[in-house]
């Protein structure tokens, strides 16, 4: 039997973040992984993230994840593919699947980072092949380069509802609706905003009522519901489609904790059966700890950094680091974990209506049923005195009304135009004293590609609008398309007059169209003419 | 968790629902109208309903069905899911062929 000061299950964020710190304290560590590549869910995740700079934010997923096993490697830390542990037994004996082999591996401390899986909600034919999982349609589209389908329909507005339906377009899929039975949109406005203006419309208060097919799905019927999430006869609604997607939440894989004899609670919020864990995520069984999703759904910025702190505490229970060092590293730890935990989404707000930000603006409602900002909500967060105070010429919009914690636009502007301040939930604010060059850089460091420069003295006549675009192929210079509104509705001809990429905008294409003067503040996306008929 | 555990409380009669035809555990193909039948006839917790119906005993073990099943029997008896203890877990976690998990290296270094 192979001996490890420290066994971790799972190489996703969390279980690298914990191995990383506990092999630098000095410890052997080992990890296992079930999947034939590391990383866990970040690989999928061709998106910017969210956050500060200490969480990584604006950069990618999966470059987080090149990170972590680079990281991994350099610290000693070994990791096993292709190794299921399927058991976990008294005194920290693990028994691991490694091809047709069991194997007996033992630790001094275990932590348990396997993460989580894809809950599932039932209708008339959703055992037809073509209803799967957003999860399994990121893994198909960003792990295998394999479309899922043409035309889908997405069940569930939260986070990764809305993240993997722009991925899905971004792969040449259409998505002919989004659909959920909450009465508001559950995951970030911004997020909501990318595929709203792309002109996804969203069904809020509707459900699936059933998949219509005989061997594979053709169709989807929806419904509205009522109060009691009942559908309301009369309000169906037919789409034709080949996939359906549901993203309807995720539950806790904790069954080694349960096996191992951990206190569990049944905790909604935290997504179900959860181990009892103190802050640093040690479980009732001394030595024994649990980071990531499977100690409650939270999302990788945070993983990792739970990661870590079990790590940390892992290697103090060992004495590869004094109580006093791990008392200091822990406590910057946390305020990097708190800060995450702050806003209109933070785990303390679930469930509740929120009415106004911090800064005592009324929130959008059409952002949470229709997924895009009205004429009304511009008046108070867009035209709000401190934005457009602007001298003429070209000047950044902000369109982010809700408070996440996020800040790489006040990062991205070395010209100090944009103003998050210490509290990363606060929204952004223009500085007008500070005048723009158009550089572009906030535009590709906005994780939720919610900025856009506009210049309404382009040409007489004519405004100038620059907004992020992340699709293929390229647009090009000259080319005339059609400009679309916040709601994706076709506004009328734009061309562009630039497209630019830069190693700094990490894939972002920055591309500038031209449009009527009074289309300013209404165009915010541009399709290309030959799309156009189809969707 | 006692109303659970009391079997002598009256849960009402199996009243037949229009998608009792729908399949809730995918892997060994079980029906909503089966698992509430089963409730009916007495099997009050997750684990009952396994070894009853053999929901939760396929191929992904109660991955996709796990959370349902638990939803069911908490509308039959009334009382909200958290009160209901999921199922046992059990080593192997995932499925493995007997020949492999017969391959055991013991005497590894
Ligand atoms: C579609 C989608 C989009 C998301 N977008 C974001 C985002 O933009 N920003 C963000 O911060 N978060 C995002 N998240 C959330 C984030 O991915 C997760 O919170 C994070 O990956 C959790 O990390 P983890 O290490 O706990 O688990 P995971 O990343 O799930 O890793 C767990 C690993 O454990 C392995 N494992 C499980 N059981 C076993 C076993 N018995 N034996 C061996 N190995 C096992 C699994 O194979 C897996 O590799 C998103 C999630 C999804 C699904
Ligand atoms: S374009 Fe450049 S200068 Fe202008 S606000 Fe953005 S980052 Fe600042
Ligand atoms: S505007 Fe700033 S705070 Fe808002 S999503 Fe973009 S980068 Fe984050």
């Amino acid at each position: 039997m192979k001996r490890y000061d420290l066994i971790v299950v799972g190489a996703g964020p969390a279980g690298l973040s914990a191995a990383i710190e506990a092999a630098r304290c000095g410890m052997r560590v080992a990890v296992f992984d079930e999947n034939a590549k590391p990383g866990g869910q970040l690989f999928k995740q061709i998106h910017k993230f969210f956050g500060s700079k200490e969480h990584q934010a604006k950069i990618r997923g999966y470059k987080i994840g090149e990170t972590l096993l680079a990281e991994a490697a350099e610290a000693g830390v070994e990791v096993f593919l292709n190794a299921t542990v399927a058991g976990i037994y008294l005194d920290k004996e693990l028994l691991v699947q490694r091809g047709e082999v069991m194997e007996h591996f033992k630790a001094d401390t275990i932590i348990i980072a396997t993460g989580a899986a894809e809950n599932m909600v039932t209708f008339e034919g959703w055992t037809l092949p073509g209803v799967i999982g957003a999860g399994a349609a990121q893994t198909m589209m960003n792990l295998y380069g394999i479309k899922p389908g043409q035309k889908v329909l997405m069940l569930g507005s939260g986070n990764v509802g809305l993240v993997v339906s722009f991925q899905l377009m971004q792969a040449g899929c259409e998505v002919v609706a989004l659909v959920d039975a909450a009465p508001r949109v559950g995951g970030y406005g911004v997020h909501a905003a990318k595929i709203a203006r792309c002109g996804v419309p969203f069904y809020l208060a509707h459900t699936i009522t059933k998949a219509e097919g005989s061997n594979c799905v053709t169709g989807v019927e929806i419904a509205q519901v009522d109060d009691d999430f009942a559908p309301i006869p009369g309000t169906e609604k037919h789409f034709d489609v080949d996939t359906i997607c549901l993203a309807v939440g995720l539950s806790p894989m904790s069954q080694l904790l349960k096996m191992a004899g951990c206190n569990m609670v049944d905790d909604p919020r935290r997504g179900g059966q959860v181990p009892q864990v103190d802050e640093n995520g040690e479980t009732s069984i001394p030595g024994l700890f649990a980071a990531g999703d499977v100690s409650g759904i939270e999302e990788a910025s945070s993983a990792m950094i739970q990661g870590r702190m079990s790590g940390l505490a892992a290697a103090a229970y060992l004495g590869f680091l004094s109580e006093q060092d791990k008392d200091n590293r822990l406590a910057d730890l946390e305020i990097a974990l708190d800060s995450l935990h702050q806003g209109m989404f933070a785990p303390g707000s679930k469930g509740k209506t929120i009415a106004k930000t911090d800064e005592g603006i009324a929130v959008s409602q059409s952002l949470l049923k229709k997924g895009y900002l009205d004429d009304a909500d511009l008046e108070r967060f867009i035209n709000r005195s401190d934005q457009t105070d602007k001298k003429s010429g070209i000047h950044p919009v902000i369109e982010c009304t809700q408070n996440i914690p996020c800040n790489p636009c006040q990062d991205a502007c070395t010209r100090g135009c944009i103003k998050v301040g210490k509290t990363i939930t606060a929204l952004p604010r223009i500085d007008a004293a500070n005048s723009c060059t158009g550089c572009g850089m906030c535009i590709a460091s906005c994780s939720g590609q919610a900025i856009f420069l506009v210049d309404e003295d382009y040409a007489p006549g004519y405004a100038s609008i620059t907004l992020p675009y992340e699709f293929l192929p390229r647009p090009q210079k000259g080319e005339l398309g059609i400009a679309l509104s916040r709601s994706g509705r076709p506004l009328g001809y734009a061309e562009i007059i630039d497209v630019r990429s830069a190693k700094a905008y990490d894939q972002t294409t920055l591309v500038t169209i031209k449009v009527p003067v009074e289309q300013a503040m209404t165009a915010r996306f541009y399709q290309p003419e030959t799309n156009a008929a189809g969707q | 968790m006692k109303s659970i555990n009391d079997r002598s409380q009256d849960i009402g009669p199996f009243v037949s629902q229009t998608d009792d035809a729908i399949i809730i555990c995918r892997c060994e193909e079980i029906t909503k109208g089966e698992i509430r039948q089963a409730i009916h006839d007495g099997m009050f917790t997750v684990n009952e309903i396994r070894r009853y119906l053999r929901a939760g005993m396929g191929l992904c073990q109660g991955q996709t069905c796990g959370k349902l099943v638990k939803n069911l029997i908490a509308r039959e008896l009334n009382v909200i899911p958290d009160q209901l203890d999921p199922a046992t877990s059990r080593s192997p976690m995932r499925p493995v062929e007997m020949k492999v998990l017969g391959n055991e290296e013991v005497a590894h270094v």
